[in-house]
């Protein structure tokens, strides 16, 4: 039997026999994370963006500010909504009009991570207090789905609050919030800026995952579209720079997670955060240079 | 989502103080300037790659200046269950633009125009007796919105189809051009259509020289109708050059 054909009719068999000889399907060993980049500022018309790729599951995030009258009861602190979308484009598997299901769950995984993570201070995105605050607006869309999405779309996500840059404004006579333009800086402008120090978000700790899946005894780190349709037991750790545990997902499957498999992913994931980290900071002094 | 937006207060996208609105009275005259240098009848540099995304029949992304577009191709694959029995092949179209398109958030049309006029200027490119019973998906999203979406999403499907290996008579390229008081300009940005008198958009197959679609909309004249109409042509010729030499470097490439 040619080996596509086998690959198709015996999926699970096809993968379980690469298994015994430690290596995947694509030639990586079990617990090797696909090839990674990211860059920095890929749409001119958002505040931050970036375009993140995991071999080729990709995600584009952008960040768009706007103003809001902060709630009464956190006068001093901003907002965050996270929107994650998976249009037609990027799987067989959506249909318009018939949105994905995973999508709403990883828009409340990423929400839930980023404003617990201590990764953005809320405060940071206050203008004037009571008056006005920053309402981030970040939107995820997945270009192309082949497996790890919600690790794809972290990524994104924190690169382009990285990538932030916040605009100068002004309060004017009437209230509301005005941009002052780039050219005319210093004393050309006719209203004092109110946030003339704070151009970039404050970052402190920033989470990064790593998705493994479970089978058997092996651990896959990273799987693609074809690896989690197989095996379906999979399990998220989230850590941030600081190799502090932010959040651990096993959402049922069929598969049950030993405490010993559960450690050994752990370690993998800390092994991925460096190189995440590093990747990021490329990516950052790559456009600095620019 | 209903619930949603009644839990976040209301939000604005801080505006410029000195905002200037209305059409500077320059764009009609001889001697106007276009936002972004080009010459009246220069199109925007355009750059094409088909095979953007992986898990897709075909692919491909288009760039022409801030235009952004991506489109995949999936099938030929079955029917929705509740369609009639065809013995020729159906084309399935949709045209969406993500929330930062457009300058300020949200404000980008939903796509349904432009999801039929997609899928009117392919139709008569396609040889759908090649595939009866099914049904091919041409997904069109726009990452960022800078004028002139509609042509660039076309010529954008078009390559992505011949990516997927759909049979097709020809290549189809689109331009479409302003008319600006005395001007013509073509290809035009978000800036100029905003000003336009009126607007015209040609969808052809340039090497059998047939047109597939063509709109025209506002204040026209017979001559400058015919002008716009040669300056496409020959835009869209030149184009169909372009995508014809991205869809031959593909192939060529060495496959990694």
């Amino acid at each position: 039997m040619e080996v596509d054909a086998f690959r198709r009719l015996f999926p699970l068999r096809f993968h379980e026999r690469h298994l015994l000889e430690s290596i995947r399907p694509d030639g990586r060993p079990l617990g090797r994370a696909r090839d990674t980049t990211i860059a920095l500022g890929a749409v001119a018309s958002a505040n931050g963006s970036a375009l993140a790729k995991i071999g080729c599951t990709t995600m584009l995030a952008a960040v768009k500010l706007e103003v809001m009258t902060p709630k009464a009861e956190s006068p001093d602190e901003g907002c965050i909504v996270i929107d994650f979308h998976m249009p037609p484009i990027c799987s067989p598997l959506v249909r318009p009009g018939r949105p994905a299901e995973a999508a709403p769950v990883i828009t409340k995984q990423l929400t839930d991570i980023i404003l617990s993570s201590g990764m953005i201070d809320l405060k940071e995105l206050s203008l004037v207090s009571g008056k006005a605050a920053w309402m981030a607006y970040l939107d995820i869309y997945c270009l192309d789905a082949d497996g790890a999405l919600f690790d794809a779309a972290l990524l994104s996500a924190v690169a382009a609050f990285s990538h932030l840059q916040i605009p100068v404004v002004s309060l004017n006579d009437n209230g509301r919030i005005v941009l002052l333009s780039e050219e005319n800086s210093g004393a050309m402008w006719e209203k004092e800026p109110v946030n003339k120090e704070k151009r970039k978000l404050k970052l402190d700790t920033l989470p990064f995952s790593l998705t493994c899946v479970l089978h058997k005894n092996y651990i896959l780190a990273d799987p693609s579209a074809e690896e989690e349709s197989i095996m379906e037991t999979y399990l998220t750790v989230v850590l941030d720079s600081s190799m502090q545990l932010v959040s651990l997902n096993k959402p049922g499957g069929p598969g049950l997670a030993q405490t010993s498999a559960i450690q050994d992913c752990v370690a993998l994931t800390i092994q991925r955060v460096k190189e995440l980290q590093k990747i990021l900071n490329e990516a950052i002094s790559d456009m600095e240079v620019d | 989502m209903a619930g949603k937006i009644s839990n976040t207060p209301a939000t604005y996208t801080p505006s410029p103080t000195s905002q200037n609105k209305k059409r500077p009275s320059t764009v009609t005259g001889s001697d106007w300037v276009r936002p972004d240098g080009r010459g009246l009848h220069q199109c925007r540099p355009a750059f094409l790659r088909t095979g953007a995304v992986n898990s897709a029949s075909g692919s491909a992304y288009a760039e022409f200046g801030n235009t952004k577009v991506i489109v995949s191709v999936f099938g030929p694959r079955e029917s929705k269950k509740a369609m009639m029995y065809s013995d020729i092949g159906r084309l399935n179209c949709n045209v969406s633009y993500t929330s930062f398109a457009t300058p300020i958030r949200g404000q980008a049309s939903e796509g349904k125009d432009l999801s039929s006029m997609l899928h009117k200027a392919l139709e008569g490119a396609i040889i759908l007796e090649s595939f009866p019973k099914t049904t091919v998906d041409v997904f069109a999203l726009v990452l960022e919105s800078g004028g002139s979406d509609l042509p660039v999403v076309i010529s954008c499907a078009s390559l992505a189809l011949s990516d997927a290996g759909i049979r097709l008579y020809d290549i189809v390229a689109s331009v479409s051009m302003s008319c600006l008081g005395k001007n013509l300009v073509i290809d035009p940005v978000s800036e100029e259509e905003s000003y336009q008198d009126g607007s015209l958009m040609i969808t052809c197959m340039p090497s059998r020289n047939e047109v597939t679609q063509m709109t025209v909309t506002g204040e026209w004249s017979t001559p400058k109708i015919h002008e716009a109409m040669q300056l496409c042509l020959d835009a869209c010729w030149k184009l169909g050059k372009i995508m014809r030499s991205c869809l031959k470097e593909a192939v060529s490439a060495p496959e990694e």
